[in-house]
């Protein structure tokens, strides 16, 4: 009976080798990242921005962890979602080429204040994100069904094409200084790339995959659409706010990202009380616990703006909304989808495929889930703390989670070639 | 969730049938799974979708369940279950 999913499932899925590169490359990414934060803990407490160790832990971070995921899910899920398969494969091979070397250029070049690596990085990194850019846009184009997780995707590639202006106007900045304002356009970059196109990739494709996971039904599509539109509104109004120096603008984009989140956390409790599948497993307590993150992110960007007198204020808010919303929501579906995947493109000697309970090693996720947090609340204590000490913990902490989700990630493959050859 | 499970259901000769063309991820796969989950469901179960739905595929095997995939040329898929002996 198997033949004829062997033959028919993968319709529309990938060749295996194209998702799994840019998931392992994301673990990867993110024991780099972890690692410079280990080497320069230092540094973390009083960051504001500038070139240095940080800004490369930063951006081997969303570049190399969360892009990275996003992509490669985009690439994989979208055709499923949208119904529409995307019209050749070579282009998302192209785009991993051209980002994978980009980013480790990019963020050498920004730990050594180099312009001339960060510049050919940047341009590396914004040649692979138009890739992909072009690539999601046809599959949108082309999308016949669920209007509102597309329009999520519209959202984010235009926010993604304001953030790789913006990224490459820095760049450039930090070699000639022609930018008069160089902070206020990062700030811009940074809420674009974490809550503008990171966000909204999150906010949309949580619609489909959050009720998918948990067997819960389809969600109401109207908060979907408010989600997107107070999400819109807020990122317009901060930029507006960062522009003109106007704080109504930065207030107003406030009130609407905690509107567009409150509206968020709406539907994913609706999708979690109506569920059909009682034990979501680890991927969800990682998921869940991102849910509360997001929120943290925002009740300290509200007492960022007001000036409250939390000692490292910045840098524990770029933390928050890095390394614990972003970060701990995008390893919980990597944990998921990774098994999930290889399950559909593996088949051992009997033609059937294995159940994704059987690729997945449950130890590494354990060992990871327990750092992961642990980093979380050390580096997030020493940056308050303004201890080294605890930083450097942290990023101890950081590390061997990281390393343990490589090794998850290498199992699985391993598993998933093993089942291919028939063993 | 008896009563708001998503899509339409008859008992036919040849077992259940499942239609859940016209629904949008995830309520097909929710539907199926809601149906093959009632105590005493051993298949036979036929299903009617509107499209191949590969994200079922990893479940019905984690459930123990058999299928067979047929694609029809108007791009509908019937798929046939039967819960591995």
């Amino acid at each position: 009976m198997s033949s004829a999913f062997l033959g028919g499932a993968r319709d529309r899925l990938l060749p295996v080798s194209i998702p799994f590169r840019f998931f392992v490359s994301a673990a990867l990414f993110h024991l780099a990242a972890w690692g410079v934060l280990l080497l320069e803990a230092d540094q973390l407490g009083g960051f504001t921005g500038g070139p240095g160790p940080i800004l490369a832990a930063t951006h081997l971070a969303t570049l190399g962890v969360f892009a990275m995921t996003a992509i490669g899910a985009s690439y994989q899920l979208l055709p499923v979602v949208t119904r529409r398969p995307l019209a050749r494969d070579w282009p998302t091979r192209l785009s991993f080429w051209l980002l994978s070397p980009g980013i480790c250029l990019l963020a050498w070049g920004m730990d050594r204040s180099s312009p001339g690596a960060m510049q050919t990085g940047a341009a590396l990194v914004c040649s692979g994100l138009t890739v992909f850019a072009m690539l999601t846009a046809d599959n949108l184009r082309r999308a016949g069904s669920v209007a509102v997780v597309a329009a999520h995707g519209w959202a984010a590639l235009l926010a993604l094409v304001g953030l790789a202006v913006l990224g490459m106007l820095l760049v450039w900045d930090f070699q000639t200084g022609f930018l008069d304002d160089h902070a206020g356009l990062a700030a811009i970059h940074m809420v674009l790339a974490s809550y503008g196109f990171m966000g909204l990739l999150v906010a949309g494709f949580s619609l489909v995959l959050v009720p998918m996971f948990a067997l819960s039904r389809s969600l109401p599509q109207r908060p979907g659409w408010a989600q997107l539109v107070l999400a819109g509104v807020s990122l317009a109004s901060f930029a507006c706010g960062r522009w003109t120096g106007n704080t109504a603008f930065n207030w107003l984009a406030l009130l609407a990202g905690f509107g567009a989140a409150g509206t968020y956390l709406w539907l994913m409790r609706a999708a979690m009380a109506r569920r059909m599948r009682k034990r979501l497993g680890l991927s969800f307590v990682l998921i869940r616990a991102s849910w509360g993150l997001l929120g943290i992110s925002l009740i300290l960007g509200a007492a960022l703006l007001a000036d409250l007198p939390i000692p490292n204020a910045p840098a524990l808010f770029g933390f928050l909304l890095l390394a614990g919303w972003l970060s701990t929501f995008l390893m919980g579906i990597l944990q998921r989808i990774m098994p999930f995947l290889a399950s559909m493109h593996a088949s051992g000697k009997s033609g059937l495929p294995p159940p994704p309970s059987d690729l997945t090693p449950q130890t590494p996720l354990k060992i990871h889930a327990f750092c992961h947090f642990g980093a979380l609340a050390c580096c997030a204590a020493g940056i308050i703390m303004e201890t080294t000490a605890l930083i450097r913990l942290g990023a101890v902490f950081g590390c061997v989670g990281a390393l343990a989700f490589v090794g998850f990630a290498l199992i699985v493959l391993l598993r998933l070639r093993a089942f291919q050859q028939g063993s | 969730m008896s009563d708001a499970v998503p899509g339409k259901h008859w008992q036919a000769k040849d077992g259940l049938h499942i239609d859940t063309r016209g629904l949008d991820p995830p309520d097909p796969m929710v539907a199926i799974l809601w149906h093959l989950e009632q105590p005493g469901q051993n298949g036979p179960v036929t299903v009617h979708l509107n499209r191949n739905p590969i994200h079922l595929f990893p479940e019905l095997i984690e459930r123990g369940w058999l299928y067979e995939v047929q694609h029809h040329d108007s791009g509908e898929v019937t798929l046939s279950l039967r819960s591995a002996p």
